[in-house]
C-alpha cells in the first residue's frame, strides 16, 4: 500500500491548495477506547461480539490472513497472492507473497504460515512447496477462502512473552493486559508504513466514559456514536457499517417455553419497529432471518411483522407447563441496549398473555443474545452463527457445504422453523472519531461497507492537540 | 336437703347471681368503651392516612408541576406541537427527570395518550397510558383558555379531570405492579398538551410517614393480584408476617368494597390478639379518577379497591382489665358468697331453729311422745305454728287419754261380758242340776240317788269347764318371756303335726299337706312358744273346717326372715271379722275364748314377727307369719 500512498500524495500535491486540507498526514498518536477488556491478545472462540469486534480490530493491526473478502462477499489477496483448488474442494493451494517478514525480523516463510494455520486446523494438513503452501482436508473446504478471511485466522505468532508477532502494520510495544496496549507503527509492513506513528488502546471503557473523553478530545475513537446534545456542534463523525451482528432470542432446549405455537407466538408479538426507531435509535434492520439480505438477498421472505392477533391464537392453541407460568428472560448485562430491548419484548409478550419477567438470575427460558456475523460471505457467517447461538449443528449440517442461495435458504429456513431462534434485529457496528480523525479508505467515504473499519488508513489533521497517553513525543512528519 | 342448707343455698346463689350481674355490666360496658375506642383509633389512623395521602399527593403534585414547567419537558411539548416529536431522543428523558425530582413514577404522555418516556419502566413507549382515558384527550381544534370564562370552561375540561387532586394508581412495572400515588400535570406550548403522571410508592416507605398511636399498628394490602397474595401485605418492614391471617378480612373487603373489621388471634392467648379494622382505597380506574379513600360511585361498585388499609390495635389492654374485672368480680363474688353464707347461717340458723325444733318435736309425737312441746320464741308464723303444734299435742295428749280410758272401759266392759258369757254358760247347768238335786230331794227320794249320781257328776263337768275357762284366762295373763335359741321352724311344724296326728287321723275328712322349704335358716326363737302359736293356729283350721278340708302348711325363706303360713279350705272370714280377729275375748267360735289368735299374736310380738290374714268367704283363710332369723337385732332395731 505504500507505494499507493506515495502515488496518491504526489497526486495530491499537484492539485495544490484546492486538496491541501484532505491531504494525509503522518504522524500523531491515535487513541481509541474500547469497552472490553481482554486480558489476552487472542481470540477467545466464546467472544462478546464486543470482545469480538475489539479483538478482531486490534490483532488485525497486528497480523494478516492469507485472502480476505471484499463487500461484494469476493476473495481479495492478502498475504496470499494467488490460490487455486481441485473440483473437490479437498487440496488448496495458495502463493504467498514474496518478501513479507514478521514483527521480529523472521521471514514469513511458507514453512512459517504453514506450521502456523497447521497449529489453528488441526483436521486440515498444511504443507509448505516451494513459495506456495498446500491445505488438504478430507472433508470439503468450499468455504476455505472466506474462513481464511476470518480473524480468527489471522497468521500470528507469539514472542517470549506471549504477545503475538504478525506481519500487520502495527507492532506491540506495550501490553498492560484488560487495561492499555499501544502498537507502534511497522515500518517494514508490506501494506506501507501506516499513517499514525501510534494507536493507544485503552481497555475496558464504558460507553459513557467514552462518549465523554470523546467530547473532552481525550480520546480520537470510540466504539457507540454518541448522543449530541440540541443545538451544539457535532464533534465527531460516525461509521456505521453494514449490518454484521445479529439481536435474536434464543429459547434452549431446555427452556420450559418449549411449545412450538407458544415460540411462535412469541416471535409474533414482538413488534420491532418501536424497538429500532426508539430504542436502537433508527439503526439496524428488523430482522426475521438469521443472515441480513444484504448477505443473501433472500431475507425479505421471512416476515418480521408483528400479529399480536395470531399470536393470541396460536397462544390459545399450546400446551404451557403451568398455567400463568413466568418465564424468564435474560440479557448479556454488559450489552447497554439489552435490557430496555429485553423489557420492551416482554411487554410485547404480556400483551398477547404470555408472562415474560427480564431476570439476569432466572431459569434462562429465553435468552437475548447479540451475535457476530463476521464475514460477508453467507455461508460462513450462517455457521458461524449457528455456533454462537448455540443452536442444533446436524440441522445446519445438512446442507453445509452447500453455496448455493437455495442451499442457503433451505438451511435458514429449517432453523427458523423449528423456532428456536426468534431473529429481531440485524446491526451495524457503529465507531465515531473525533473531529481531527481522518479516514483514507476510499471504499467507506459516505457509504456504509461491510468491512471492519482499519485503523491503519487513519490520519491526524491536527497532531497539535495530540496528547499520548505515554507522553510519547509526536512523530509527525518522520516518514 | 334440710331447710337450712336450702336457705344457704338460696342466699349464695342470690349474692352470686348479683356479682355476675354487675361483672357483665362492668365487662360490657368496657367492652364498649374499648371497641368504641378503637373504632375512634382506627378512623383518626384512617384520617391521618387521608391527611397525609393528601400532603403527599400535594408533594408529588408539586413535583409534578415542576417537571412540567422544567425546559426539557416544554422543549418536548414544543416538539411536539411542531410535529417534529423523536420519541428516541426522549426515552431516558422521563427517568432522569424523575431523578431530579426524586419521583418514583414519571411519565411523559402525548396527547393521544401515548407514553412518550417513562421513568419506571422505559420500554414502555408507545404504550397507552391508562390514567389518561381516551375521552380526556382533547381535539386539536379546541383552543388554550385564556379567558376566565374559557378557564372555567376548561376547568370543567376533561383535561382539567384529569389533572385533578392527587390519586391512587396501580402502576405496572418489570418486575410486578405497585400501588402509587399519583398527580397529572399539563405542559402546554401550543395546541396539544403535553400530560405528565407522576407518583411515588405506596409501600412501607409511606406507612413508616404516619404517626401511629401506640398499641396500634398499620398495615397495607396492595391488592394488585386477582387472588390473595401475601406478599402484598406490607407492614413498615416490608412483607407482613402471618399475612394469611388476615386474608380473610381482606378478602371480604376486597368483596364489598365496604370497610370491615375483624379480630385475629396470632396465638391461643387472646392479649395478643388484634382488633383490625380494613378501610379499602380506592382510586383511578378505566372510567375516571375518584379521590382516595372516598365512597365508591355507583360506576366503580363492581371494582375492587386498588389498596386495603388495616389498621391493627392490640386487644391486651382490653384483655387485661377484663381479667382484672374477672379477678375483681371473682374476689368480691367470693367475699360476698362467704360473707353470705356467714350471714345465711346465722340467718338460716335463726329461721330454721323453730322449724327443726318442729320437725323433731313432730318426731317425737310420731313415734308416740305425746309430751313433746315446741318453744315459742317469736311471735311471726313460725311462732304461731309452734303454738299451734303445741296446742295440737296438748290435744292429742288428752284425746289419747280419753281413749285409752274408754278403751280400758271397753276393755273391762268386754272383759266382763266375756266373764259374764263365759261363766253363766256352766253357771247354768249348775244351778239346772242342783235345783234337779233339790226337787228330786223333795219329789222323789228314791231316785234322789241316781239324780245325785248324775246331778253330780254334771257340777264336776260343769265346774271343769268353769277351771278350764279361767285357766285359760290365767294363761293369756302369764304370757311368758320368750327363751331364744336357734330353732329350725320346720322342726316345729313337724313337732305340732305329731300332736294333732291322731285327731287329724280320726277325722278323715281333713287332708294335711305340708309344703316345708329345704335349707330353711334357723331362726332365734322360743321354739315352745312357736309350737304353742302354730298349735292354736293349725287348731282354729281344724275348728273352721267341720265338714272337712285340706290343712296346707309352708315354710318359705325371705332371705332374712322365715315365712310361716297355715292354710284352710274352711268357710273363710268377713273382712270385718279379720280386722277384729287379734282382738282378745274375740272369737267366731260357738265355744272360743277369743284369746287364741291373741296369744298368737303375742309371740309373734315378742319374736320381732308379724303375723297377717288374708281369708275369702267360702274359700278359705291364710294366716302367715313372718319371724326374723336375727332375732336380737330386730328386738335391737324395734327398740
Amino acid at each position: 500500500m505504500r507505494p499507493i500512498a506515495y502515488l496518491l500524495l504526489a497526486a495530491t500535491s499537484l492539485l495544490g491548495a484546492v486538496a491541501a486540507e484532505t491531504r494525509p498526514h503522518y504522524g500523531g498518536t491515535l487513541r481509541v477506547m474500547l469497552q472490553s477488556a481482554p486480558s489476552a491478545l487472542d481470540l477467545p472462540a466464546n467472544a462478546t461480539p464486543a470482545e469480538y469486534w475489539d479483538l478482531s480490530r486490534t490483532l488485525s493491526l497486528i497480523g494478516n490472513t492469507l485472502v480476505s473478502i471484499d463487500a461484494q462477499g469476493r476473495p481479495q489477496p492478502a498475504l496470499a497472492v494467488a490460490w487455486q483448488s481441485d473440483a473437490s474442494a479437498t487440496h488448496w493451494q495458495f502463493t504467498l507473497r514474496r518478501g513479507v517478514k514478521f514483527h521480529d525480523g523472521s521471514a514469513a516463510s511458507p514453512a512459517a504460515i504453514a506450521r502456523i494455520l497447521g497449529a489453528l486446523h488441526s483436521g486440515w494438513n498444511v504443507r509448505p512447496v516451494a513459495d506456495s503452501i498446500t491445505i488438504e482436508s478430507a472433508p470439503p473446504l468450499p468455504s476455505l477462502l472466506a474462513e481464511l478471511a476470518l480473524p480468527r485466522n489471522l497468521l500470528l505468532k507469539r514472542n517470549a512473552n506471549g504477545a503475538p508477532v504478525g506481519t500487520g502494520p502495527f507492532l506491540v510495544a506495550e501490553w498492560q493486559p484488560s487495561q492499555f496496549l499501544k502498537l507502534a507503527a511497522n515500518e517494514e509492513s508490506w501494506e506501507g508504513r501506516p499513517f499514525v506513528d501510534a494507536v493507544e488502546i485503552e481497555f475496558g471503557k464504558t460507553l459513557r466514559d467514552q462518549a465523554i473523553a470523546l467530547e473532552l478530545g481525550k480520546t480520537d475513537v470510540i466504539e457507540e456514536v454518541p448522543q449530541t446534545t440540541n443545538g451544539s456542534q457535532p464533534r465527531s463523525t460516525a461509521s456505521v457499517s453494514l449490518p454484521t451482528e445479529l439481536l435474536a432470542l434464543v429459547l434452549s432446549v431446555n427452556s420450559r417455553a418449549n411449545d412450538p405455537r407458544l415460540r411462535e407466538a412469541l416471535a409474533l408479538a414482538i413488534n420491532r419497529k418501536p424497538i429500532q426507531s426508539v430504542l436502537l435509535k433508527g439503526a439496524g434492520e428488523p430482522a426475521a432471518s438469521i443472515l441480513p439480505n444484504w448477505m443473501t438477498g433472500f431475507s425479505v421472505v421471512f416476515s418480521a411483522q408483528a400479529n399480536p392477533q395470531e399470536a393470541r391464537i396460536l397462544l390459545a392453541d399450546s400446551h404451557q407447563p403451568a398455567p400463568n407460568l413466568t418465564y424468564d428472560l435474560s440479557y448479556d448485562p454488559r450489552d447497554p441496549q439489552a435490557q430496555l430491548i429485553a423489557e420492551r419484548i416482554a411487554l410485547n409478550a404480556r400483551e398477547v398473555g404470555i408472562t415474560v419477567q427480564v431476570s439476569l438470575s432466572g431459569a434462562e427460558d429465553i435468552r437475548l443474545v447479540r451475535v457476530v456475523l463476521p464475514s460477508p460471505d453467507p455461508a460462513t457467517s450462517l455457521s458461524e452463527a449457528v455456533r454462537q447461538l448455540g443452536l442444533p449443528r446436524a440441522a445446519f449440517s445438512a446442507t453445509a457445504g452447500g453455496d448455493t442461495l437455495e442451499d442457503l435458504y433451505q438451511t435458514e429456513r429449517s432453523l427458523l422453523e423449528a423456532h428456536a431462534v426468534i431473529p429481531l434485529f440485524h446491526l451495524p457496528v457503529t465507531t465515531a472519531e473525533g473531529a481531527r480523525v481522518r479516514d483514507w479508505s476510499p471504499e467507506r467515504r459516505g457509504q456504509r461497507s461491510a468491512s471492519r473499519l482499519s485503523l491503519a488508513d487513519f490520519w491526524l489533521s491536527d497532531l497539535r492537540s495530540t496528547a499520548s497517553r505515554a507522553d510519547l513525543p509526536a512523530q509527525a512528519g518522520s516518514r | 336437703m334440710s331447710f337450712r342448707k336450702k336457705l344457704l343455698l338460696l342466699f349464695a346463689l342470690t349474692v352470686l347471681a348479683c356479682v355476675a350481674v354487675i361483672s357483665i355490666s362492668v365487662y360490657s360496658t368496657i367492652r364498649r368503651s374499648f371497641e368504641q375506642a378503637d373504632q375512634d383509633r382506627a378512623n383518626a389512623v384512617a384520617a391521618q392516612f387521608r391527611s397525609e395521602f393528601q400532603r403527599r399527593g400535594s408533594d408529588v403534585a408539586r413535583k409534578v408541576e415542576s417537571v412540567a414547567a422544567s425546559e426539557a419537558v416544554q422543549r418536548i411539548a414544543l416538539d411536539m406541537n411542531r410535529g417534529g416529536a423523536d420519541a428516541s431522543e426522549y426515552v431516558g428523558e422521563a427517568r432522569s427527570l424523575a431523578g431530579q425530582q426524586r419521583l418514583d413514577f414519571l411519565e411523559l404522555v402525548d396527547t393521544h395518550g401515548t407514553i412518550l418516556s417513562s421513568a419506571q419502566w422505559q420500554a414502555k413507549f408507545g404504550y397507552p397510558e391508562a390514567a389518561i382515558p381516551q375521552t380526556t384527550i382533547p381535539q386539536a381544534t379546541i383552543p388554550q383558555a385564556t379567558t376566565p370564562e374559557a378557564a372555567a370552561s376548561d376547568a370543567r375540561s376533561p383535561t382539567a379531570t384529569v389533572t385533578a387532586g392527587p390519586f391512587l394508581k396501580r402502576e405496572e412495572l418489570p418486575d410486578g405492579a405497585t400501588l402509587g400515588l399519583f398527580a397529572v400535570r399539563v405542559a402546554r406550548v401550543g395546541e396539544q398538551p403535553l400530560y405528565v403522571i407522576g407518583g411515588e410508592r405506596l409501600d412501607q416507605a409511606f406507612l413508616s410517614t404516619l404517626d401511629i398511636p401506640a398499641g396500634s399498628r398499620v398495615m397495607l394490602y396492595q391488592n394488585l393480584d386477582a387472588k390473595w397474595n401475601p406478599k402484598s401485605l406490607l407492614d413498615l418492614n416490608g412483607p407482613a408476617a402471618g399475612a394469611d391471617q388476615i386474608a380473610p378480612l381482606v378478602a371480604k373487603v376486597r368483596d364489598t368494597g365496604q370497610e370491615s373489621q375483624s379480630v385475629i388471634h396470632w396465638t391461643a392467648d387472646p392479649a395478643d390478639a388484634e382488633v383490625f379494622h380494613a378501610i379499602p382505597l380506592s382510586g383511578r380506574n378505566a372510567t375516571g379518577p375518584r379521590a382516595a379513600g372516598s365512597e365508591p360511585d355507583a360506576s366503580s361498585a363492581n371494582q375492587q379497591p386498588l389498596g386495603v388499609l388495616l389498621v391493627g390495635t392490640s386487644r391486651r389492654p382490653l384483655i387485661e382489665l377484663q381479667r382484672r374485672v374477672i379477678s375483681t368480680a371473682m374476689l368480691v363474688g367470693g367475699a360476698g358468697i362467704l360473707a353470705a353464707v356467714l350471714a345465711s347461717l346465722w340467718f338460716a340458723a335463726r329461721v330454721s331453729r323453730p322449724v327443726v325444733s318442729l320437725a323433731e318435736a313432730a318426731r317425737r309425737v310420731a313415734a308416740g311422745d305425746l309430751d313433746a312441746r315446741v318453744e315459742v320464741e317469736s311471735t311471726d308464723e313460725l311462732g304461731e305454728l309452734a303454738a299451734s303444734f303445741n296446742r295440737m299435742t296438748e290435744d292429742l295428749t288428752e284425746q289419747k287419754d280419753r281413749t285409752v280410758q274408754a278403751e280400758r272401759v271397753a276393755a273391762w266392759r268386754e272383759l266382763a261380758r266375756r266373764l259374764a258369757h263365759e261363766l253363766k254358760n256352766p253357771l247354768f247347768p249348775l244351778q239346772v242340776t242342783v235345783e234337779n238335786l233339790m226337787r228330786a230331794k223333795e219329789k222323789s227320794p228314791e231316785m234322789f240317788e241316781e239324780v245325785f249320781r248324775e246331778g253330780t257328776a254334771t257340777l264336776l263337768e260343769e265346774i271343769s269347764n268353769l277351771k278350764t275357762i279361767i285357766g285359760r284366762f290365767s294363761e293369756f295373763s302369764r304370757m311368758p318371756q320368750p327363751q331364744r335359741h336357734p330353732t329350725q321352724v320346720n322342726d316345729v311344724v313337724c313337732s305340732v303335726l305329731r300332736v294333732f296326728l291322731a285327731q287329724l287321723q280320726a277325722k278323715n275328712e281333713i287332708l294335711v299337706r305340708t309344703e316345708l322349704a329345704d335349707r330353711l335358716p334357723e331362726i332365734s326363737a322360743d321354739s315352745d312358744l312357736l309350737h304353742r302359736a302354730l298349735q292354736n293356729l293349725v287348731l282354729n283350721a281344724i275348728d273352721a273346717m267341720p265338714q272337712g278340708g285340706e290343712l296346707t302348711i309352708r315354710t318359705l325363706s325371705l332371705g332374712d326372715r322365715v315365712e310361716l303360713s297355715v292354710s284352710d279350705t274352711g268357710s273363710g272370714l268377713t273382712h270385718e271379722e279379720c280386722g277384729r280377729l287379734f282382738t282378745p275375748y274375740y272369737t267366731t267360735k260357738q265355744h272360743g275364748t277369743g284369746l287364741g289368735l291373741a296369744i298368737v299374736q303375742s309371740v309373734v310380738s315378742d319374736h320381732g314377727g308379724k303375723i297377717s290374714v288374708e281369708s275369702t268367704k267360702e274359700q278359705g283363710t291364710t294366716f302367715r307369719m313372718e319371724l326374723p332369723c336375727d332375732f336380737s337385732a330386730h328386738s335391737a332395731s324395734l327398740r
